[in-house]
């Protein structure tokens, strides 16, 4: 565990003097502000909280995300350094966990710099707070829930385009549960549409989103991070024998 | 310190090492010779934990490479063989990471780094993206990764390759001066350039180990032992120099004209006598030395050896 932190600083620094990370982070928060204000009309609403922003954070981390995930093993793309990596005393368990931890923290700045949103809110003087602050935790569980499905297929193919359309996809996937679900309601046993919404990590989002922080949603995006950081874990682990 | 017993790697059905054992002691530094595909980079990826053997058991510094391998990796410093890149990262930033990586911060991490470059004498590139760097500077910097932790174990997979003479000279020096600190394994197919480094020589051919043995010992086995090389610029009377005592056979060299060896009986010593001759005779002689033996021969015989 002890090369977890070097692991993650190494990532925050290549993450830092990479332009695609200002780029994909600048388009989120304009993309998120301008659709926020404008096709959302949050001004007009007269809002206690920052719903019409968070409600588009699944689509745009579509965005965010493979931009990302695309880096995370970037270093591996060099092949001379990706065998040295080897010969150092890192576990791949520290390896994914590290670079994961860092893109995740990636994220949470790109929502902290979504403050600006937050003060005019409260200068406006009808902030609730307290949903606010379960918005952005929501937000950033859910984007750690992606990344961590992103960081898995790093580890299965290297070729970044590949990497880029395969979580794009899987993001896609993802965000067109609730569509599938609807289609099949009265097609499908109650139990099978029952099990498919609660697998659906939008749904769980929508609940926190609105301000409903329960431990069964916090614990659903926590556990399918740990889950797919195991499976990356597991198939770096069988890659290098 | 390295103690390795009856190991064996299979790739597929094609096997790569075959039953090979030997230890290696503090202080040692070891020539692992042989030609190309004899299996030395494999041999070396096994000790460093890089692949696991199908048979067998390597021990390093005490520790199973099989049941403890990242105590391994921390007891090891390993140069590969390929170029050393990175796209983004810079000589100092790659230094750093490692540094990190092995366990080194602060005024601690800043002193290994500096002694690793000064060492390698790589302040004037420390700056300069990893990905720009000629080839003999990339070799340097992996060399310096690979020793910034003093390891117990240091394995060199050709780090002469496309060296100058200059360059080389610094690198015999390093390594002198790190073979008091630790074990030196030293892979390359360049073995003269290495014979006044290594104590002990290993010849490996066909994934077989043919020959563990002091290096002076590798160097008596070439015809080559104690043959006298002497070059001028009028010809020389080679009839003179076939009759004198000891003498077993003298080879002109078909790139050099002017320049011919001759080769010593088993056991003779014929260097005073040529001088001797050349004293009489009173030739121009440009150069003249005594040899210690051809590795190249040596090791190039024992993988015929071997061949099917």
């Amino acid at each position: 565990m002890k090369q977890i932190p070097v692991i993650f600083m190494h990532q925050l620094t290549r993450y830092g003097c990479s332009p695609s990370t200002y780029l994909s982070a600048a388009v989120f928060l304009v993309l998120c502000a301008t659709l926020g204000l404008h096709v959302g009309q949050w001004l007009e609403r007269d809002s206690s909280d920052l719903q019409v922003f968070f409600q588009l954070h699944p689509w745009l981390y579509l965005i965010l995300t493979p931009a990302l995930s695309i880096q995370l093993w970037s270093d591996e793309h060099d092949a001379g350094f990706h065998t040295l990596l080897k010969t150092l005393p890192i576990t791949p368990f520290e390896c994914v966990f590290g670079k994961f931890l860092a893109a995740w923290f990636v994220c949470g700045i790109v929502l902290m710099l979504m403050f600006p949103i937050v003060l005019i809110a409260n200068h406006l003087g009808a902030a609730d707070n307290s949903v606010i602050r379960s918005q952005f935790l929501s937000s950033w569980l859910l984007a750690g829930s992606y990344l961590s499905a992103a960081c898995f297929i790093c580890t299965l193919v290297r070729q970044q385009v590949v990497i880029f359309l395969l979580t794009l996809g899987l993001l896609l996937s993802v965000s067109g549960i609730y569509s599938v679900i609807e289609a099949l309601e009265h097609q499908m046993p109650i139990w099978v549409i029952d099990s498919l919404i609660s697998l659906d990590p939008l749904s769980r989002f929508d609940t926190i989103d609105n301000g409903k922080l329960t431990l069964s949603d916090s614990l659903f995006f926590i556990s399918m991070i740990l889950a797919f950081v195991s499976a990356s874990t597991v198939t770096l682990t069988y890659k290098s024998r | 310190m390295l103690e390795i017993d009856g190991i064996t790697k299979y790739l597929g059905k094609r096997k790569l090492i075959h039953n090979l054992s030997f230890c290696a002691q503090r202080q040692e530094c070891i020539g692992l010779f042989g030609e190309s595909g004899a299996g030395k980079t494999t041999l070396l990826n096994l000790i460093a934990g890089l692949s696991t053997p199908s048979g067998g058991r390597i021990s390093v510094a005490g520790f199973n490479a099989q049941t403890h391998p990242y105590q391994v990796r921390e007891a090891v410093g390993y140069q590969l063989q390929g170029d050393l890149n990175h796209h983004r990262m810079s000589v100092k930033s790659v230094l750093n990471f490692i540094a990190a990586v092995r366990g080194f911060s602060g005024a601690e991490k800043r002193e290994r780094i500096n002694k690793a470059a000064t060492r390698l004498e790589l302040f004037p590139v420390m700056d300069a993206p990893l990905a720009v760097l000629p080839m003999p500077w990339k070799r340097k910097v992996a060399i310096a990764q690979a020793v910034l932790h003093t390891p117990h174990l240091l394995l060199l997979d050709e780090p002469t390759e496309g060296m100058s003479p200059e360059q080389l000279l610094q690198f015999k020096m390093l390594i002198k001066s790190l073979s008091d600190e630790m074990t030196i394994m030293i892979a390359s197919r360049r073995y003269d350039e290495l014979s006044t480094l290594c104590t002990r020589a290993l010849v490996m051919a066909d994934g077989q180990l043919v020959a563990d043995t002091p290096l002076p010992e590798l160097q008596r086995n070439s015809r080559h032992y104690h043959a006298v090389t002497l070059a001028a610029q009028t010809p020389l009377d080679l009839l003179a120099l076939a009759v004198l005592p000891g003498v077993a056979g003298i080879e002109e060299d078909q790139h050099a004209p002017g320049t011919v060896t001759v080769l010593a009986l088993p056991g003779q010593t014929i260097y005073p006598h040529i001088n001797a001759l050349i004293a009489s005779r009173g030739w121009h002689i440009t150069s003249l030395s005594l040899e210690q033996g051809r590795l190249n021969d040596v090791v190039h015989h024992l993988s015929q050896e071997v061949r099917p």
